[in-house]
């Protein structure tokens, strides 16, 4: 029976619901409208249009840099041509230096040659001299002197007027070794000069104002010094140099030895015979450098100096240890003490009535200062 | 030994003792000449006249070799003349120059050339180079 009932009632659910949406069909068939509108994004500007204008804009653009750019290849191109002229001048002008440097060097050679032919014709003609004649200066043909007359070109380091005539003897032909030239002024006294180097040999000449020899000895009674200032000499010197060949002398006068007491002075000079053998003298024969004792850049050096002493005639090999340096003043300092005994060398030892004795023993010292001697460079 | 001997000795022995007192050894470091040393307080000079005559009073440095005595005369109206006694092939000798200075504060220029450190101090010039310093000290030229 339910079940009759729930089929009856669907049945009419049904139909129901069709006449129901036939009827709002009807009701709403005529207010209905669908209208299909273009997607909201593609709305603005035509982009086609956009894109004519993009072009436009471009193309001028790119027309106004064709014409900068033209102006700039063709400014490009003039500063080279400029440059390439001023190199060109430039060349051109070192091409004629350099002939004219290859002229004067071919001039200089052609010199030289000739220099030297002069130079080996004199050899000949001094060794056609007979001996003992060598006075004599050969002479060139026509009567003028073999070397060449014309001076030679001296630089000159300053407009400054110099009034001491230029050496004109050529170098080459000059043995004489190199030193500072006085005779020709280089920037107002102030600039070049030699270059002064202690591993060097120079030439060096004791400045006697700045130097002095002594000796200390002891007495019974007291001790005294004797030293002289009248020292002199000269020697050759290379601190650096691995023979140690060194050479020269130093020399005192023995009758200038002072030991401030008159009547001691006096018998003195009577003990080392200075009427007979007035002077003292250290022959230098070779300089033997203490291990590391030389420094080339400090310019110091330290050593002994090996060499004979003469004293009242007698001579006798010594060594003395000596410190070397050079002052700012480029004087040579050397400094060096050593025992010397009297009896080595045939001086009576003083004594005073057996009372008061002099002990046979004494120490010799030396303080010098030197110069580069004139021409005594390297 | 009678005592009139021992008497005389003793006379000798005192006189002999008195003559030799007075002497004792010269210490080491006392053994060098005294080199005088100049201990004046050097300041840049800057611009200034220069007159009147110079005279080297120490030689530094290379130029030593060269020159051992120098003299320069300066005129105020910039020019000068200058003497240097240096080694000549047979010993010393004096060479000469005439110029023209200036001076600023960049140094002392001689000849046009580039100019060099100038220094003074009371009565002294000082000028440095490559080649070493001079210092020259002012003379009356009477």
């Amino acid at each position: 029976m339910t079940g009759k009932l729930l089929q009856v009632f669907g049945v009419l659910f049904v139909l129901a619901l069709v006449g129901g949406s036939i009827a709002g069909f009807g009701i709403l068939k005529d207010r209905v409208k669908v209208v299909v509108s273009p997607d909201a994004a593609a709305t603005g500007p035509d982009p086609i249009a956009e894109l004519k204008d993009n072009v436009n804009v471009l193309s001028g653009e790119l027309g106004t840099l064709q014409q900068a750019l033209g102006t700039n290849f063709e400014q490009l191109a003039a500063g080279i041509d400029e440059r390439a002229g001023a190199r060109h001048a430039e060349l051109m002008g070192l091409q004629r230096d350099l002939a004219a440097v290859q002229k004067q060097l071919a001039a200089l050679g052609q010199e030289n040659v000739a220099l030297r032919q002069q130079l080996a014709q004199l050899g000949k003609q001094l060794e056609a001299l007979p001996a003992g004649g060598g006075m004599q200066v050969a002479s060139a043909p026509g009567g003028a002197a073999a070397l060449p007359a014309e001076p030679q070109p001296q630089p000159q380091a300053t407009p400054a007027a110099v009034e001491t005539p230029p050496p004109t003897a050529p170098a080459e032909l000059a043995e004489a070794p190199k030193k500072p030239d006085a005779s020709k002024p280089k920037g107002n006294f102030l600039f070049g000069g030699a270059k002064f180097r202690c591993d060097e040999p120079h030439d060096y000449e004791i400045v006697p104002e700045l130097s002095r020899v002594a000796f200390d000895a002891k007495s019974t009674l007291h001790d005294f010094t004797g030293v002289t200032q009248n020292v002199s000499g000269t020697f050759r010197i290379d601190f650096d140099d691995p023979q140690g060949a060194w050479s020269g002398s130093v020399r005192c006068d023995a009758t200038t030895l002072k030991t401030g007491v008159d009547g001691r002075d006096s018998n003195m000079w009577e003990y080392l015979d200075t009427k007979n053998h007035p002077a003292i003298e250290f022959t230098i024969e070779k300089f033997e450098p203490a291990k590391d004792g030389v420094d080339v850049v400090r310019q110091t050096a330290k050593g002994e100096v090996v060499g004979t002493m003469s004293i009242r005639g007698k001579q006798k090999p010594v060594r003395m240890p000596v410190q070397l340096e050079i002052d700012p003043q480029k004087r040579l300092i050397v400094k060096g003490e050593m025992p010397l005994s009297l009896p080595d060398y045939d001086v009576p030892v003083p004594s005073q009535l057996g009372v008061i004795n002099m002990e046979k023993d004494v120490k010799v010292w030396i303080s010098l200062r030197a110069r580069v001697k004139a021409g005594g460079g390297k | 030994m009678s005592r009139g001997l021992q008497t005389m000795t003793l006379l000798v022995a005192s006189s002999l003792v008195a003559g030799c007192f007075g002497g004792t050894h010269i210490k080491p470091e006392e053994r060098d000449i005294d080199v005088p040393v100049l201990d004046l307080a050097f300041q840049p000079a800057g611009a200034m006249v220069l007159d009147g005559l110079y005279e080297s009073v120490d030689i530094q440095g290379d130029m030593a070799l060269s020159w051992r005595k120098v003299y320069y005369l300066f005129s105020p109206n910039g020019n000068y003349t200058a003497a240097a006694l240096g080694e000549g092939d047979s010993g010393p000798a004096f060479t000469t120059l005439t110029g023209n200075w200036k001076c600023d504060a960049r140094g002392l220029s001689l000849d046009d050339s580039e100019p060099l450190p100038l220094e003074q101090a009371p009565g002294h010039l000082r000028v440095s180079a490559a080649g070493g310093s001079l210092v020259l000290a002012q003379r009356k030229l009477q």
